[in-house]
């Protein structure tokens, strides 16, 4: 009697016409259809059949799902483990194989196997390692032994093909694998073995263990060029001294894989996950600033990495917000934001901010030189160019014809507080004195949200707003 | 009840199943199986020949045989009826193939909150997460990393995965076994990481599998930059990897819209059984914004075709294999009624000033953003300009343009590419045979570098619009 486990008819091969409905596609002697029939055989016995999830390959098992009758998913060349990692977390209960031929596994796909097998996530590997691709016509295999004939190395392999790879061993070396075995099917007790591993290597995952691998020595007797029963001899003189059979590890007395965790879809304990608030801040504004632009108003803060543009210009822009405003803010960033200038553009408009960046800012704020040489030019007519007087001495000459430059101590006066990293807010304070752009609580309200998690900053940053807007004001 | 070993049963072998391999002969210590001398008219095939005489009922041969169907042991079946023609009676046995049972989607409803102010990036992911998404894989690239890490954070509080690859190549087929398996799943990707996605994606949209690529473009070719640049609008039209392959591309031109795209993409994504690319820029991933969160949120179910793993799914198949030319064929046939349904259903697009437009720009993402504050600052000077805003850029959507298209006398294509976007125009219109288009010029930008508004006014200043 077949394992149940087996399509009761193949309809899935050449519409199941025929004997196609009852047999594989496999040439006469091939291991794959002797390592499928221990897999069914395993899966109905352990029970498993309704969540068991099996990933074909590419290769010669291509079309396992034409036989199994399992949920079948069928994978790109050399991916069966990535696929496996999707099925498995998609579904923890699912019982996922992958299986996977010596080009698949060895050759395109090592990156998926050794990544998937340190990741250890419980899944059973079964590899069909028979020296040789059979799908594409009998090419060099990454397992194919020295001296062995194929298309590609048809001298035989030589060390300039480079020499068999020994997965089993190379598998067992990771920290995720839990068992591996390599086995073979030339005679009746090396079959019993195999049949008993492919087993083992299944309940391992049924229980939870982790992630499993089982290497199986098979016959290609076509691309051998070998009758069936010399395949078989072939496989055990020359293919096992190079890949001995046997227990390559075996841990799996220790601890379970953790457990996959399982998707909660509660509306509060999502909107509490993505930070979504509930409290409305108050508002204080009284309508837009339309004393520095009746719609839309840029603004460029510029310094080096570390003096603060960024945070500072988070604070405006989510005090705008706050007031009901739009507002966007764009930070430079990449290479640009480890060193060197840090600059960040940030608009607010009475209904909808239009183009992001601020080529013309109606105000800038620079916490250096550089950045004031930079931007200073482009500020318009009539806008605002706030700058450390504590490191630029000299006032700049470069600035647009129009612009009124606000020089404020931005340094000196955070030291003064004895809290040099509050320069910025003292920054933020000269800039709302002079501007105007938002009432001094509504920087002082996102400038407390923005502290929430730091109560005990909260007093320093406040006098240095307000030291900064009395500087401004003393200067301006 | 006792048995004894003559009592256990004995193999039998339907030739017609056997290939004649005769591996079965040595594994008998009774010698019982022979190779075979006659052809079986219905295979072509030898099969062995079998004498029972000495048999032990050992069971060792039904383990050597590599076929399915080949021996069995005697006595557990119909053996008479299982000959070619006669199988399909045996199908109908008990426990047979399950059929799928309805698993559907439910909708949410979210209480009014503030809005947030976040990046682009982030809020992408939040629009993920909203529309059910708990799994989500990835490889780092600059400027899309944010999104992943913000999942990495937020996932495991509510029971859902984040898993980083080891490359997008990996990513892309993880993504194929989630979404395979019925989960909404998604990746942050930028422009070379997209690359490597693509052999992954023509899998899936071969074997029908819904996911979302939020990439957020950079400069190219090659390594390129990590500035903003629209250098996929090529790729994600008109090369998804080998073969008929096409996908819904959604540029969104806000933070506000990465969120409402990218929940909207799981729901096309779902809807067509087929990826769904967000598409947009590094400028837009980088900024920060104001976004509202909708009002509803998706708990997803498991559709009927997926392959999840339980019993209710377990006759399902996800492959994109098919070796009869006219069944690929068919197969190709039936997804090009898919791209034509999405093509009349799914053209999304904005308006912007276009009532009494001479001259139309055509942007999307940030450089529309851009484009906007030209046609403000133009209007202002007295220009009739407008802006149409492609929403989706496949399918383009021409049917949304028309009538604009039909008074304008320019057209002025604005885009951070090499003309990627005015390619896909001109094969709009190409298709469409649109009569008497408008005249086609462009202002360009590429290599991190997006066109100004000063550059557009200029350009469309310089244009001779005869009134």
């Amino acid at each position: 009697m077949p394992s149940s486990v087996f399509y009761r008819s193949f309809d899935r091969h050449n519409r199941g016409e025929g004997v196609n409905a009852h047999s594989t596609t496999y040439c006469p002697g091939c291991g794959h259809g002797l390592v499928q029939k221990y897999l069914a055989q395993a899966i109905d016995e352990l029970g498993t059949q309704d969540r068991t999830v099996l990933i074909s390959p590419v290769g010669c098992s291509v079309f396992m799902y034409y036989y199994f009758d399992v949920g079948n998913s069928q994978a790109a060349h050399g991916r069966a483990p990535a696929v496996a990692i999707g099925h498995k977390t998609a579904n923890p209960g699912s019982i996922v194989i992958a299986y996977q031929g010596d080009g698949d596994l060895a050759s395109i796909g090592l990156a998926e196997i050794v990544s998937t097998a340190q990741l250890g996530i419980p899944i059973t590997v079964i590899f069909v390692n028979n020296a040789i691709y059979g799908m594409t016509g009998g090419q060099m295999a990454p397992t194919t032994l020295l001296g062995q004939h194929t298309t590609t190395t048809v001298e035989g392999r030589g060390l300039f093909a480079g020499r068999p790879l020994r997965m089993a061993e190379m598998i067992a070396g990771l920290d995720g694998s839990v068992y591996v075995e390599r086995v073979a099917l030339y005679d009746n007790r090396r079959r019993v073995h195999a049949k008993r591993a492919i087993k083992k290597a299944l309940g391992l995952q049924v229980n939870g263990k982790g992630f499993a691998f089982i290497e199986v020595l098979s016959e290609c007797p076509v691309h051998l060029g070998l009758d069936p029963e010399a395949a078989e001899d072939w496989v055990r003189d020359n293919m096992v001294p190079v890949f001995p059979l046997g227990v390559k590890k075996d841990i799996t007395d220790g601890p379970n894989y953790p457990p996959i965790p399982s998707p909660r879809f509660d509306p509060d304990e999502t909107l509490q996950a993505i930070g979504a608030g509930t409290t409305r801040e108050a508002r204080f504004a009284h309508g837009f600033a339309e004393h520095l632009d009746p719609e839309d108003i840029s603004l460029k803060l510029a310094g080096a990495g570390g003096d603060g543009a960024q945070t500072a210009a988070m604070v405006i822009a989510r005090a705008a917000i706050n007031e009901g405003f739009d507002s966007t803010l764009i930070p430079s960033y990449g290479p640009e934001s480890r060193g060197g200038t840090s600059y960040a553009d940030v608009h607010v408009a009475k209904h909808q901010v239009l183009s992001p960046a601020a080529p013309r800012p109606h105000v800038l704020v620079a916490f250096n030189a550089p950045s004031l040489a930079r931007f200073g030019p482009t500020v318009r007519t009539g806008g605002i160019v706030l700058y450390d007087s504590t490191v630029v001495h000299a006032v700049p000459s470069a600035l647009a014809a129009g612009a009124i430059p606000v020089p404020v101590p931005l340094t000196g006066a955070a030291k003064d507080l004895g809290t040099p990293l509050v320069k910025n807010v003292v920054a933020l304070g000269a800039l709302q004195a002079v501007s105007k752009l938002l009432p001094e609580e509504s920087f002082l309200t996102a400038l407390r949200a923005l502290l929430r998690d730091k109560p005990a900053m909260v007093p320093v940053n406040e006098e240095a707003f307000r030291l900064g807007a009395k500087l401004a004001l003393e200067e301006h | 009840m006792t048995s004894s070993l003559t009592e256990r049963p004995k193999p039998f072998l339907v030739p017609e199943y056997c290939k004649g391999c005769g591996r079965c002969i040595r594994s008998c210590v009774k010698d019982c199986f022979t190779l075979g001398a006659q052809i079986n008219p219905e295979t072509g095939l030898v099969p062995i020949s079998l004498d029972l005489t000495n048999c032990n009922s050992c069971g060792l041969c039904i383990d050597a045989c590599p076929e399915p169907y080949g021996l069995r042991l005697a006595g557990e079946g119909d053996e008479a009826a299982e000959r070619p023609g006669h199988a399909l009676e045996l199908v109908a046995a008990p426990g047979g193939i399950p059929e799928p049972e309805p698993w559907p989607d439910q909708t949410v409803a979210l209480p009014d909150r503030q809005p947030l102010f976040i990046k682009g990036t982030y809020a992408a992911a939040l629009g993920a997460l909203l529309a059910g998404c708990r799994h989500v894989f990835g490889y780092p690239i600059t400027p899309s990393t944010e999104g992943a890490e913000l999942m990495a954070r937020v996932l495991p509080t509510l029971g859902g995965i984040f898993l980083q690859a080891v490359s997008e190549v990996a990513t892309v087929n993880i993504m194929y076994g989630a979404g395979g398996a019925g989960k909404p799943c998604m990746t942050f990707t930028s422009s070379p990481g997209f690359s490597l996605m693509l052999e992954g994606i023509s899998y899936m949209i071969g074997s029908e599998i819904p996911a979302v690529f939020v990439n957020v473009m950079r400069g190219g070719p090659g390594l390129g930059n990590i500035g903003p640049e629209q250098s996929d609008i090529k790729l994600a039209c008109r090369g998804l990897g080998h073969g008929n392959t096409h996908a819904i591309v959604l540029a969104p031109a806000s933070p506000q819209e990465m969120l409402d795209l990218t929940m909207l993409a799981f729901e096309l994504a779902f809807k067509y059984r087929n990826p769904v690319v967000v598409l947009g820029d590094g400028y837009l991933g980088q900024m920060t914004g104001k976004v509202q969160l909708p009002k509803y949120m998706v708990v997803p179910g498991i559709p009927r075709w997926a392959v999840y793993g339980d019993r209710s799914h377990r006759g399902n198949l996800i492959c994109s294999v098919e070796l009869d030319p006219e069944l690929l064929e068919s197969h190709n046939f039936r997804l090009n009624e898919k791209y034509e349904q999405i093509t009349s259903a799914e053209q999304r697009a904005e308006l912007f000033w276009c009532n009494d437009a001479d001259i139309l720009l055509l942007a999307c993402n940030t450089p529309s953003q851009i484009a906007k504050g030209a046609v403000k600052e133009l209007r202002e000077r007295g220009h009739r300009v407008g802006l149409l805003r492609p929403i989706t850029l496949w399918p383009f959507p021409l049917d949304r343009f028309r009538g604009p298209l039909h008074r304008a006398k320019e057209l002025v294509v604005v885009e951070a590419s090499s003309g990627q976007l005015e390619d896909e125009l001109r094969l709009a219109l190409s298709h469409a045979g649109t009569p008497t288009p408008p005249r086609v010029t462009h202002v360009r930008r590429m290599g991190g570098i997006l066109p100004s508004q000063s550059e557009i006014v200029d350009h469309v200043a310089k244009l001779e619009v005869v009134p």
